[in-house]
């Protein structure tokens, strides 16, 4: 909202300057977006301040609103606007139903208007500075009193209307053609202002285009009336039809007001246009119009919450100041019950009046205390120290989208498991994603593009699953990628591709040799079929690793091979500190043992055998080396390993190894077929 | 025999040898079993004995003589061609070194651990939740109420069944007043999703939301743990204010502004939990005080690195995130 700093004089006298003002504005909690000086011809040096106003304070926009504050603040009067005493020389025509929802409505019937006549400078200049436009004299005089006091009005041409109105909920599928000459169909939670044959407004919203009023006009019915927010708010948005009048009654408008502002405008519009006018007429439910609000405090309570130490008169200063009436406890003098003013719709309890208190007497006047320590339990659900290992093994963070193209989310899950917005923000983010693979591959992408052919990142984010019940599954996954060469800028090493064991490493460094971990050969359709393994915790699933199939590296122009994991975060160990393990001080016994088997055995396979034969004190089983070849048959291959053992009570004879070595080289060659290679 | 001129001969003979060969083959020349001077001392037998003692004493002077010489040499030798063999090995000490890759934090994430660590010191615990969220958690629970204005604030992502993206890390709160009981010290950093998206918004960012629920919880608290805070972020003492404002979870409601540059900027949002929000979580509100408070990672980070553009966050490119070891 934007008004300026002559028009809010005329309610409140204010001898300060325009920062101090903006700044008492802000520090009042009514932020000022910006301010700035003008010179007018008909207000002379002004300023106009543009106001950030927060939605609970619907009673703020207006310049009476915002003056009430600076007067509250600084002690000073309130001037009303005055109201003139109007000649009664016509009889309305209409009468209005009232409702539960819309329990006041004030009407004035006036004729004999000429619309040909504009109003005076001073309204045009400060509905300008307000940023409305100027559309005729009586639509100008109406939204003059909403910017003034906060009432919104309407203007119905009275010569369109249908006998009588009538506040009522639309029905379903009501079609209505609205001022902006939309044409929009209503449900029954909307509620309307209707004449005899159909609804000619959108209650709080808009008026109807078929009864609102042109240059022809020459009679009108003002309506100033009272909507309960609750049946105003949503709609509005619903239909994209945030106006000046929404705004306000979705927030509250005062309900005391109503009379007050039809007798403002019909002032302004004796004064400018003439006219004959009709009595106002006050429709009123009364027994739903909302009732006069108290609020019981306790002065301790407030001091409590703040950490202060107000004294009950200076909070029942600030209170009254506010507008409200106080009622002093008879027994305990630190109860207080204060009256609420009809236009604050946002207090009802005491916490609310405890704002009020050290909104007057100002959140910096308020003193610091320091929070007294504790103990923290040290808890890392965001993983950070297993993003540390990444960095630590030279991997670089990135941040990709939750939500990715839903071509992109195909690559690695069915349509039906798929988490779609409702509402994106644009069409290649329509998509939960349900895999940390393709933002890796899209940064993979980005940064191919800008010259970097070396890469090796790691997302840690949650995925997004719909599963069979249509409950959403949501993971916290760890993903990583690698690609290019070993050392290309190196002077000295060899320059390898980066392949699948470099990969496999720094998981495997992550996973510290736990030996609940297994890596299975799969077949993921999005991997390479020869390349890719299935990662395992205690046989269940949690991940894979593997070279991303060239097909869908093909489309993003990448010809060399990148190497990927993805793995639940909650799989992977925890950094824990365990005790110590004592160790053995007896010599290692080492033999070296060279098996040819058959190409398609697994080294996994081959330890698995080796180790169910070496014996409780094995130590260790490395494999050291792997030969193809032409001193070999093919299609078999040779897998070196050093065994090496070690007892915790004794020093192990070369007798009891050689039993065992026998024993693992019988086992082998029954089982594998696997011949020792001298 | 002319001693003198022996000695002389001998050690010269020592003392030149270039190689440890040569000087091996010099000592036996002179001091091997058949080397001259042992022959010299076989030979005295046959002097008179005046004579022969003397000459003995001499002779047995010149052996120890050049046996010293001889260790000292050898030594000297071994020591050379030691330091010969080194010298061969030199490299070039200009080439450069071998490193490890560098691997950095995404600098969102060095940013909550800084922010965190700050909070952990008061005995704050992490704490975190789901990104697709609930309307009760995200809204209804943190008294939002259906249609209520406060929502327009909130440009919501929906997805299916009335599961929404989370426009704020505050449902975390919620849940984990419902988990555990009073007193409470949490922080809940994450993802927060909200249909925006230009210089100043990306539709995707990062919050953390700070809670305390004790006995003796209030403002005055609230606004000193802020303010160290701040100073502890920007490592200086920071002019900062606290301004009303209005959030429907928390009453009072306030702003953090700190003076940056010419003017204000808002980093922070806080107050006291709005006594519904404590019951609504099973809290009794007449026993516990909770206050709280919500800044952007973001917001933060762009201010700290002086990083002028929010997209930079997201597009992950390498020139960016490598300038934060």
């Amino acid at each position: 909202m934007q008004i300026s700093r002559n028009w809010l004089e005329e309610f409140v006298e204010i001898k300060f300057s325009d920062d101090e003002l903006c700044n008492q504005l802000t520090m009042l909690g009514l932020e000022v977006e910006g301010f700035s000086k003008f010179k007018s011809k008909i207000t002379g040096t002004d300023t106009v301040i543009k106001l950030d106003l927060t939605p609970n304070r619907g009673d703020c926009f207006s310049v009476l609103g915002v003056a009430r504050e600076v007067a509250a603040l600084n002690n000073l009067k309130l001037r009303l606007p005055e109201i003139r005493k109007i000649k009664i020389s016509a009889e309305s025509p209409i009468e209005v139903k009232v409702s539960d929802e819309a329990p006041i409505y004030s009407g004035r019937y006036i004729s004999g208007l000429n619309l040909k006549d504009k109003v005076p400078p001073l309204i045009q200049e400060r509905l300008k500075r307000s940023n409305f436009k100027s559309i005729d004299p009586i639509v100008d005089i109406t939204n003059y009193v909403l910017l003034e006091l906060g009432q919104p009005l309407h203007a119905f041409d009275s010569k369109k209307l249908n006998g009588n109105l009538n506040v009522r909920f639309a029905k379903e599928k009501e079609q209505i053609e609205l001022l902006d000459e939309s044409s929009i169909k209503l449900s029954k939670d909307c509620l309307v202002i209707s004449d005899e044959t159909k609804a000619v407004a959108l209650a709080g919203i808009m008026g109807g285009a078929d009864s609102g009023i042109s240059q022809a006009t020459s009679s009108v019915y003002l309506e100033s009336a009272f909507f309960k927010p609750e049946y105003i708010r949503g709609r509005a948005r619903r239909f994209s039809l945030q106006t000046e009048a929404s705004t306000r009654f979705e927030r509250g408008v005062d309900f005391k007001l109503q009379r007050f502002a039809i007798e403002r405008a019909s002032s302004l519009i004796f004064d400018f246009l003439g006219g004959e006018f009709a009595p106002v007429q006050e429709f009123k439910k009364n027994s739903s119009i909302p009732k006069d609000k108290k609020i019981k405090l306790n002065v301790d309570n407030i001091n409590r919450s703040l950490g202060s130490s107000f004294k009950t008169s200076s909070v029942k200063k600030v209170l009254e100041n506010l507008g409200m009436k106080i009622d002093l406890s008879k027994t305990n003098q630190k109860i207080i019950k204060a009256n609420i003013p009809s236009w604050r719709f946002d207090l009802s309890i005491q916490e609310d009046l405890t704002e009020e208190v050290a909104r007057l007497k100002g959140y910096n006047n308020i003193e610091e205390t320091s929070l007294k320590p504790s103990f923290s339990k040290g808890k890392d659900p965001l993983n950070y120290s297993l993003r540390e290992s990444f960095k630590t093994m030279g991997f670089n963070e990135v941040i990709t989208y939750s939500f990715i193209d839903k071509e992109e989310a195909l690559i690695t899950e069915k349509e039906e498991n798929l988490v779609f917005i409702q509402n994106p923000i644009s069409q290649n983010m329509t998509t939960l994603r349900p895999s940390l693979l393709p933002g890796l591959l899209n940064t993979l992408f980005y940064n191919c593009n800008r010259g970097y052919e070396d890469l090796a990142i790691f997302e840690l984010g949650s995925v997004f699953q719909k599963q069979k019940n249509n409950k959403i599954s949501q993971k916290e996954v760890i993903g990583a990628l690698i690609t290019g060469l070993n050392n290309r800028n190196y002077w000295s090493n060899t320059k390898e591709p980066i392949n699948f064991y470099d990969l496999k490493g720094n998981l495997e460094q992550i996973l510290r040799g736990s030996s609940n971990y297994d890596f299975i050969k799969t077949d993921l359709p999005f991997m390479h079929p020869g390349k890719t393994s299935l990662i395992l915790k205690d046989d269940k699933e949690i991940g894979y690793l593997g070279a991303v199939n060239p097909k869908n590296l093909e489309q993003l122009n990448i010809k060399q091979e990148v190497i990927l994991f993805e793995v639940l975060a909650d799989g992977l160990p925890k950094k824990i500190t365990s005790n110590f393990k004592r160790f053995s001080r007896f010599p290692v016994a080492s033999r070296d043992l060279s098996f040819i088997v058959s190409n398609d055995i697994s080294n996994n396979e081959v330890i698995k055998l080796i180790e169910s034969k070496c014996g409780k004190n094995i130590k260790k089983i490395n494999l050291f080396d792997i030969y193809e070849g032409d001193r070999i048959p093919k299609n078999k291959r040779s897998l070196t390993y050093t065994l090496s053992w070690q007892s915790k009570t004794k020093t192990l004879t070369d007798i009891e190894i050689d039993k065992i070595v026998e024993n693992i080289v019988l086992f082998l060659s029954k089982k594998i077929d696997a011949k020792l290679r001298s | 025999m002319d001693i003198v001129s022996l000695s002389k001969k001998s050690i010269a003979k020592l003392e030149n040898a270039k190689e440890i060969e040569s000087l091996d083959k010099s000592y036996i020349d002179l001091l091997g079993k058949n080397g001259e001077i042992n022959l010299l001392l076989r030979s005295l037998g046959k002097l008179p004995k005046d004579e022969r003692k003397e000459q003995g004493k001499s002779l047995n002077q010149l052996k120890n003589k050049l046996e010293n010489i001889f260790q000292l040499k050898k030594e000297s030798l071994i020591e050379k061609k030691y330091l010969k063999g080194l010298a061969e090995e030199s490299i070039d000490v200009t080439l450069p070194g071998r490193q490890n890759r560098i691997g950095t934090l995404h600098p969102v994430t060095s940013t909550i651990n800084e922010i965190s660590n700050f909070f952990k010191s008061f005995g704050f615990d992490v704490q975190s939740g789901p990104e697709a969220e609930t309307d009760y958690y995200n809204f209804e629970a943190l008294n939002i109420p259906k249609d209520h204005p406060a929502k327009d604030m909130h440009d919501t992502f929906y997805l299916d069944n009335g599961v929404l993206l989370r426009t704020h890390t505050s449902p975390v709160q919620v849940r984990t007043m419902e988990k555990q009981a009073p007193p409470l010290r949490i922080i809940c950093p994450g993802k927060v999703y909200r249909k925006d998206s230009d210089l100043t918004h990306t539709p995707m960012f990062h919050q953390i939301e700070g809670l305390v629920v004790e006995k003796d919880a209030n403002f005055s608290s609230l606004k000193g743990l802020l303010n160290d805070f701040i100073k502890d972020f920007f490592g200086e003492e920071m002019d900062l204010r606290f301004r009303p404002s209005y959030f429907p979870f928390t009453e009072p409601s306030a702003e953090v502004d700190i003076r940056w540059k010419k003017g204000w900027l808002e980093i922070l949002g806080c107050g006291m939990v709005h006594p519904k929000v404590l019951e609504m979580s099973g809290i009794d509100s007449k026993k516990f005080f909770g206050f709280a408070f919500g800044l952007g990672i973001e917001r933060l980070a762009v201010l700290k690195y002086d990083i002028p553009d929010l997209r930079l966050f997201f597009e992950n490119d390498l020139r960016f995130l490598k300038q934060f070891p």
